[in-house]
């Protein structure tokens, strides 16, 4: 479980976070849409504790990331955007090295890492350097990496940025999948359909704001609107920085 | 905590490994330097050595056959080849043996453009035979009226000047010493770069900072990764080396320059803080850059900084004060431990302290870089 209470933060002149409370459950995919800068990939960074807040604080599984990163670190698995990949290591490599980093001992996360790779189908690839690698293998190695150490929550930044159709099926499988054995899954977009598709809960961003929260349904009622790109558009107040 | 660092040490020397141009990097400069260095002694050493044959024009030879035997027999002689002989006259006039005879003094013309440097130490060696010659004849002619020779002699000068031979000798050995010294910024350099800023070309910094590590176990763990490349590096241009040095004839310097298991043994221990302190030299100013190229391009003149302070230890500019300094006070022990001489014990402790605290300096800087949102994500 993920919650963020009065999260403020100023980068530059620009007020990127602006107090914004919101928590995504376990068992639930929770999606945090908003147009470009609304300030999700900095809400996002916060959880990580890669950025200070000014204000507020995030909490992991009940930890304040502020007091204890690593312990709250160690709850999360991150699916970045950029990937991040090491061109020069295979993914078996690459996924046991974030595992044993991640806390796994040797043994662990060879096991996990084999695992991972069943429960992904990356057999083929497995032992193949990561340099020349599809834009769909790339993903599925740096999901594999997010969730080797079973972590109880899975952030993505715009995951389905790049991905062709057939890829993007198979993350949603897979996020869909994670739902199901109880993860907590926020991932952040701005894709509408991505979000419509997928989300038990929409967190609607803008301008570092909540502006609305509840499912695709509950917020197409809330607005009065048939579908949940109108809703949105209502909801901002514009359409800019929106893919439909 | 331990199993951590581990990983990430591993991982980095795995990426490393498999990175051609940071293997390649120190490989050919290991290789490459020393037989370099060796193609270099040899030529100095010749030039420096019991010097060749000396052919110049002697006119009028056969007016004086003795001086011209004393001449052959200093390796100074007559030569029609021109390409061959330097462009020295030996004129000897024409009444020299009646001269002789009478033992008057006989008149030997040496003619040579003194302005010509190249020419100097060869006429300097003409006049010195001849008058080598001059004072034999003298000391003969003293001894047929009955005089000691060593009265016309009050002052004996016994010239032992041996300044050329240890001065050359010094920096040839400066030379050396630096070039293994320096290995362990050459070797490690290309991965310091590759795993700092070309992590965040990668975009892996904030993945990683994103796992739960703290950023002082990966800032250590790079730092180790960087010096391993760099001992390595060391350890193959002690090597190295050790093979080509031998192959030099370094008995005509009158001293020599071996690579003994001691001296190996002694530049490793006494390299590894350089080591360190190259590593998180090169870390830090790479961790500045955004991309590859861009620290590439700081480090090249970061590089110079070793350069120069080893420069100085061997060639005598303000020797008091770098004894003290990191790659200099090392480099100053090893060449009194390559001299055969003791080690400088307390210069060496100070000097590796001084190399370690600079360490220690710029890891903590790296921390705090790594820290700063600025950095991370250049906001």
């Amino acid at each position: 479980m993920i919650k963020v209470a009065n999260l403020s933060k100023l980068i530059g002149d620009v007020q990127a976070l602006d107090n914004l409370s919101f928590s995504a459950e376990n068992g639930q995919i929770t999606g945090l849409l908003g147009p470009n800068g609304a300030g999700k990939t900095t809400c996002l960074r916060m959880l990580f504790g890669l950025l200070k807040p000014d204000n507020g604080n995030a909490e992991i599984d009940g930890i304040d990331v502020a007091v204890d990163p690593t312990a709250a670190k160690q709850q999360l698995g991150l699916f970045p955007d950029p990937f991040g990949l090491y061109e020069r290591l295979t993914p078996r490599e690459y996924i046991r090295y974030f595992a044993e980093i991640s806390g796994l001992s040797v043994e662990q996360a060879k096991r996990a890492t084999a695992d991972v790779i069943h429960d992904l189908q990356l057999e083929d690839i497995a032992d193949r350097r990561c340099k020349g690698f599809s834009q769909g293998q790339r993903m599925k190695t740096a999901l594999a990496q997010a969730i080797v150490h079973k972590p109880s929550n899975i952030v993505l930044d715009e995951p389905t940025r790049g991905l062709d159709v057939m890829s993007t099926r198979v993350l949603r499988g897979l996020l869909r999948d994670l739902k199901d054995q109880g993860h907590c899954v926020l991932f952040s977009s701005h894709v509408m359909q991505e979000v419509s598709a997928l989300c038990d809960r929409v967190i609607v961003m803008a301008a570092g704001k909540v502006v609305a929260v509840g499912s695709p349904q509950e917020l197409c009622d809330q607005t009065g609107q048939g579908s949940l790109e109108e809703a949105f558009i209502t909801l901002i107040g514009s359409d800019e920085g929106i893919a439909a | 905590m331990n199993s951590r660092f581990v990983s990430l040490v591993r991982k980095e020397l795995l990426d490393a490994v498999r990175d051609k141009r940071s293997v390649m990097a120190g490989l050919y400069y290991a290789v490459f330097t020393p037989l370099i260095m060796c193609g270099l002694f040899m030529v100095l050493i010749t030039q420096m050595s019991s010097p060749d044959d000396l052919k110049i024009t002697i006119v009028n030879s056969e007016g004086a056959p003795d001086l011209i035997r004393h001449l052959n027999n200093n390796g100074i002689s007559h030569s029609d080849d021109a390409s061959q002989r330097k462009k020295i006259s030996l004129i000897i006039s024409d009444d020299y043996a009646t001269q002789m005879l009478a033992a008057k003094p006989a008149e030997v013309a040496l003619q040579a453009d003194s302005s010509n440097e190249k020419l100097a130490d060869s006429i300097r060696r003409v006049s010195r035979s001849i008058e080598r010659y001059s004072s034999e004849m003298a000391a003969l002619r003293l001894i047929i009226r009955g005089i000691n020779p060593s009265v016309v002699q009050p002052i004996k000068l016994n010239k032992q000047d041996q300044a050329t031979r240890d001065s050359k000798g010094g920096m040839i050995l400066g030379i050396a010493i630096f070039t293994m010294i320096y290995s362990v910024f050459i070797s490690g350099m290309n991965l310091a770069i590759d795993t700092s800023a070309g992590e965040r070309e990668r975009n892996s910094l904030a993945l990683l900072l994103s796992h739960p590590i703290s950023v002082r176990q990966l800032v250590l763990s790079k730092i180790t990764a960087v010096s391993i490349f760099a001992m390595l590096g060391l350890l193959l241009i002690l090597l190295v080396s050790k093979v080509a040095y031998m192959l030099v004839p370094w008995q005509e310097l009158g001293f020599s320059v071996g690579i003994s298991s001691t001296f190996i043994i002694a530049m490793l221990i006494i390299g590894l803080p350089v080591a360190v302190m190259a590593s998180a030299l090169q870390l830090f100013v790479s961790f500045m850059a955004k991309t590859f190229k861009e620290a590439q391009s700081y480090l090249t003149i970061v590089l110079f900084v070793p350069l120069a302070l080893s420069m100085a230890a061997s060639y005598n500019i303000a020797p008091d004060q770098l004894r003290w300094a990191p790659v200099s006070g090392q480099q100053q022990a090893l060449m009194e431990l390559i001299k055969g001489k003791e080690i400088p014990l307390l210069q060496l402790l100070v000097s590796c302290g001084f190399t370690l605290l600079i360490s220690i300096a710029l890891a903590l800087g790296i921390e705090r870089m790594l820290k700063s949102e600025k950095v991370v994500f250049g906001l």
